[in-house]
């Protein structure tokens, strides 16, 4: 995983563990704006910085993910051929095109029309670099997208259709997207504060995360996903109901998926994009689902930002290996509890052992995946 | 495999021309919803669905399978041209319509159907793969009925092929259903195969060796070459081949549309369709229309 807490998920994970945090501001530049808003950039050297960014960076900081994802699942050669590629981003290749556009007279369109291969070019470059012989599935979901690539990955291999699966989450920087968000209203002035009374919006961030799935564990303490499931709440194109019915029936619908009740999750890790739509919305669909019994709830966008169509697989990530050094994180920039949602996420770490834990996400376009993971022991 | 039964069928193919206004207005017939702040994709989309459908009542939870190979990436390359050229903010739905699972969002809202709704991409074989999905729903229990279709929009898809193989085709917008039931009643054909192969050898000995079974018809991806047309049809000895392609055009979504021509034109026949990507991968889809 690489993200703005860097490159190595021991560092990452003591980041969290101790809320080290690293916002920069990116301003509006290009829309001659006279402000700017804060961004979870990747920390990278002068000459990968936004402005100087190419399509050599793009893939680089994809490979890597990758290739360190093999190296700690241990996979020899044979392995890495016969797997499948599940890929989920929001903005896709965009970074790229944005990239060329720096150094070409040529409109944006133009460029970007010429060399558009279409949503799986990038799991096409992953297929070609590794040498992969499997399928490769992109999904666009928006913020579901690798969420929901690690959902049919996982049901794949429940079926005994495939033995093995990559899933990677990828989002870089991209000015459509940060421009979008700012068109929006949606992005947060200085500071990330999910379910938090004052809480103003979302901030972006930057992640590629890669995960390796297979039918058993390799290790001790490795996760299984024990079901998952997915639906359209068709209330909005860019919100949820708030009544949270449809989050809750997909939340619910996991559950049943996985086998267990309500009353088995031992915390939950909430969408949380700090927007006020989101957070009503989740908070009501938690309490219509867990009713008084409520988990535990951490946030991690204020660690690593909002990645969009990457948040998915970087957040599993970020989740497991902090509970695998026992804790679950708590939620930086959580000072007051909004009336309104009377919900407090952990203000501090909760120490973790093992459990089944639930994993949310939601996304523009009414979409809504929760997945349910655990570390327990192998299931019958 | 897990039973999939077709209800119903269509295949919309539109000029490369084809305009959101002449869109709307055949969407018209369809449906009273009147859509605002929707481009060419999205329409595309809702067109090609409503027409599969619209004999149908669809159960509340429906799943929508959208599979494509370039999705809006036409209206991204307007925003983008928005916030590069013209130096300002993006419109705010010009923003979310960059979104690809927007088309499959409006068609689901427009359905009144609540299930799943995924949108995946893979290079030319984008709808075998989103059939793939659907198999595995169904045999989970994660889905009861769907429907499936892939969308794409004529320049984007001209752009992309031209680099990869010489052939030449009109390039249209085409948006191509199925929908799908785990159930045969009321069912006009069904999807009683879909392999993949990771190269043409494998493919090949798979044609080989699946026997007697009679292959009435046999269509062909936009990647499979003269030869290797050729060598399949010497294996299958097809009573017919739909060149759908030729004779309707291509898009990134020729495959559904394809299918969704088949269901339409050929009743009482089985099809065999064969498709291959750049990598050299195939994928065999056989359908019997009953």
């Amino acid at each position: 995983m690489t993200c703005s807490l860097g490159d190595s998920l021991e560092e990452i994970v003591d980041a969290v563990r101790h809320q080290r945090i690293r916002i920069e501001r990116v301003p509006f530049t290009l829309a001659s704006l006279p402000y700017s808003k804060p961004y979870y950039l990747i920390e990278r050297n002068v000459a990968d910085k936004l402005h100087n960014r190419s399509e050599e960076y793009f893939y680089e900081v994809l490979f890597s993910a990758v290739s360190r994802a093999f190296l700690d699942a241990g996979l020899d050669r044979t392995e890495i051929r016969d797997m499948n590629v599940f890929f989920g981003s929001t903005s896709m290749d965009v970074p790229v095109f944005e990239g060329s556009h720096r150094k070409s007279s040529s409109t944006v369109a133009g460029i970007f029309l010429r060399s558009s291969y279409g949503y799986g070019k990038i799991a096409g470059a992953i297929v070609e670099r590794f040498g992969i012989a499997g399928n490769c599935y992109s999904f666009a979901t928006a913020c579901t997208s690798s969420a929901n690539a690690l959902l049919y990955a996982a049901a794949m291999i429940e079926e005994g259709l495939i033995a093995r699966a990559l899933v990677v989450g990828y989002d870089l920087f991209n000015n459509l997207g940060f421009y979008g968000f700012e068109a929006l209203k949606s992005i947060a002035e200085t500071d990330y504060r999910p379910f938090d009374r004052t809480r103003d919006g979302l901030i972006l961030g930057e992640a590629c995360g890669a995960v390796i799935l297979e039918g058993k564990r390799r290790k001790t303490g490795d996760f299984m996903c024990l079901g998952g499931a997915n639906l359209c709440d068709t209330y909005s194109v860019t919100s949820h109901d708030e009544e949270g019915f449809a989050v809750a029936e997909t939340m619910n619908r996991a559950l049943g998926q996985a086998g267990i009740l309500p009353g088995d999750i031992c915390a939950v890790k909430a969408h949380a994009t700090g927007t006020e739509n989101n957070d009503r919305t989740e908070c009501a669909a938690m309490r219509v689902t867990f009713g008084c019994e409520m988990p535990p709830v951490t946030c991690l966008k204020p660690f690593i930002g909002h990645t969009v169509g990457a948040c998915g697989v970087n957040e599993l990530i970020l989740f497991t290996e902090s509970v695998k050094t026992g804790f679950v994180p708590s939620t930086p920039g959580f000072r007051e509890v909004d009336d309104k949602l009377n919900l407090t996420p952990l203000t501090e770490n909760m120490e973790a052992g093992e459990g089944i834990f639930m994993l949310n996400y939601f996304g523009f376009g009414g979409n809504c995946t929760t997945l349910v993971i655990s570390n327990k022991g192998d299931r019958e | 495999m897990r039973e999939m039964y077709i209800h119903s069928a269509s295949s919309f193919i539109g000029e490369e021309t084809t305009d959101s206004i002449s869109l709307k207005e055949k969407l018209s017939s369809y449906t009273e919803e009147n859509f605002r702040r929707v481009n060419r994709f999205i329409l595309l989309t809702l067109l090609g669905a409503r027409q599969c459908v619209h004999n149908h009542v669809l159960d509340f939870d429906t799943a929508i399978y959208l599979t494509t190979e370039h999705g809006n990436l036409g209206e991204t390359a307007s925003v983008l041209d928005e916030i590069y050229a013209a130096g300002s903010l993006p419109k705010p739905f010009g923003f979310i319509n960059t979104m690809s699972n927007t088309a499959a969002f409006y068609l689901a809202r427009n359905l009144g159907v609540r299930g799943r709704n995924i949108m995946v991409s893979s290079q030319h074989l984008s709808f075998e793969r989103g059939l793939e999905l659907l198999q595995v729903d169904f045999a989970l229990g994660a889905t009861g009925n769907a429907l499936i279709g892939g969308v794409d929009e004529a320049l984007l898809s001209r752009i992309a092929l031209e680099e990869q193989t010489d052939r030449v085709f009109k390039m249209v917008n085409g948006s191509g259903w199925l929908y799908i039931r785990p159930g045969k009643d009321g069912a006009c054909g069904e999807i009683s195969e879909i392999r993949s192969f990771s190269d043409g050898h494998a493919c090949i000995k798979w044609l080989t060796e699946r026997g007697e079974s009679q292959v009435d018809v046999v269509s062909f991806g936009a990647l499979i070459d003269a030869d290797e047309a050729a060598a399949m049809k010497e294996i299958l000895h097809p009573l017919a081949e739909f060149d759908y392609l030729g004779d309707y055009g291509y898009s990134g979504s020729a495959t559904a549309c394809g299918l969704g021509l088949f269901i339409t034109l050929f009743h009482g026949k089985t099809l065999l369709h064969i498709n291959r990507d750049q990598r050299g991968h195939f994928a065999v889809i056989e359908v019997d229309r009953y």
